[in-house]
């Protein structure tokens, strides 16, 4: 018997559209992880993340019927959770948590060695992190901590490709300055 | 659950992949990008998440079939022209405007109309806001004079405004008028300026459509 063939995103949104609600979990199986991963950086909680992740695609159910390309329905949820992540670093800023307080409980995959000789440094990039703006923060984490190409994230955040390098040089020059600071 | 390999352009980037870094390459900046990413949290999504998302999408009350015919109709979808139609439409174009003298051709922007002869080009912006306690949105700008004269709506009642608004190329300033009294700058803004009154407009940044 051939394998069943999985339905394409674009498939998966037309059958939503048309009142298969339950086909929308299979946007969550396939996007939940990368749009989970990108919140916990840009949150630093994974409780938080995990909340802005569940909103973002209740959001994205909803306004569904909006999303003009539904091949690419999973760069526009990620529209979705990285806006309400910017939203979420602006409102925590302003009940003044401190990103840096959390930098020493995130998990991380690191070798316990290494994490230990970097643990001042790591405390002081992610004291300068939370001081730079929601938008430089979330380009400077999407280009460096997460490694993305400038073409795919200028595609994704809906930004031209020059725009989005002015954006990250200024974030690499706000964090030069600030580390200074604190060194 | 893998994805198919046509959707894979289109999902998020692994965090594992790294690019060729573009800074100043010196060990210092190297190091501190080293720390950001052994700093960097990561971890998979809560095993709970699509429980939960689907539990609260099942609570979310059914839309009608007449709002998903209307979500339909307004649904922008990509129409395939082939050469021959296309050059048969603009050979009917050119019958008509010899037969019936060139037309006024006038599209309405905010309080103005525009000629289409002054080759004015004009670009829809879908504006959306989340307003569950609102009874009206409107949404006004220096493409509007400052008047609230697009109206928002929320057709499946979840709270949520949108509205498509013609704006020209260009820079502009706006923000939201609630229930005719309340401004509301758009939280979700690319960027923000001050308006000189102590508040913050959101900024929107038309590009020229090609």
């Amino acid at each position: 018997m051939p394998a069943p063939v999985e339905r394409t995103d674009a498939q998966v949104v037309r059958d939503v559209l048309a009142g298969d609600r339950d086909a929308y979990r299979l946007l969550v199986r396939r996007y939940g992880d990368a749009l989970h991963g990108h919140a916990l950086r840009m949150a630093g909680s994974p409780d938080e993340a995990a909340e802005l992740v569940q909103r973002a695609f209740v959001q994205g159910f909803k306004k569904l019927h909006t999303c003009r390309e539904p091949e690419r329905v999973g760069a526009w949820l990620f529209r979705i959770v990285a806006n309400l992540c910017k939203d979420h670093v602006r409102s925590a800023r302003r009940r003044d948590i401190p990103l840096a307080a959390l930098a020493g409980s995130l998990p991380s995959d690191a070798d316990p060695a290494a994490d230990a000789s970097n643990a001042e440094l790591r405390a002081r990039v992610w004291r300068a992190l939370e001081s730079l703006t929601p938008e430089q923060r979330e380009a400077f984490v999407l280009k460096h901590v997460e490694g993305r190409s400038y073409e795919e994230i200028a595609a994704v955040m809906d930004l031209s490709v020059a725009s989005l390098k002015m954006r990250v040089h200024r974030a690499r020059e706000a964090l030069r300055g600030l580390l200074e600071e604190y060194a | 659950m893998s994805n198919p390999a046509d959707e894979r352009a289109n999902a998020p980037a692994s965090p594992e992949r790294h690019e060729p870094e573009d800074g100043d390459g010196t060990d210092e900046w190297e190091r501190m990008i080293a720390a950001f990413r052994t700093a960097a949290p990561r971890g998979s999504a809560p095993p709970w998440l699509e429980q939960r998302v689907m539990a609260e999408i099942e609570a979310l009350p059914e839309r009608s079939p007449w709002q998903r015919a209307l979500g339909w109709l307004v649904r922008p979808a990509p129409v395939r022209i082939s050469p021959l139609s296309a050059g048969l439409a603009t050979a009917a174009v050119a019958a008509l405007l010899f037969f019936a003298g060139r037309p006024t051709m006038t599209a309405t922007v905010g309080s103005e109309r525009v000629e289409a002869g002054a080759v004015e080009q004009v670009v829809y912006v879908q504006f959306v806001l989340e307003a569950p306690a609102a009874t009206s949105v409107a949404v006004a700008g220096d493409f509007s004079d400052w008047q609230p004269s697009f109206t928002l709506t929320d057709t499946d009642g979840d709270g949520v405004w949108t509205g498509r608004v013609p704006v020209r190329p260009g820079v502009h300033g706006y923000m939201f008028l609630i229930d005719e009294t309340r401004w509301q700058t758009d939280p979700n803004a690319e960027r923000y300026q001050d308006d000189g009154f102590g508040n913050r407009n959101a900024v929107l940044a038309v590009g020229a459509s090609s």
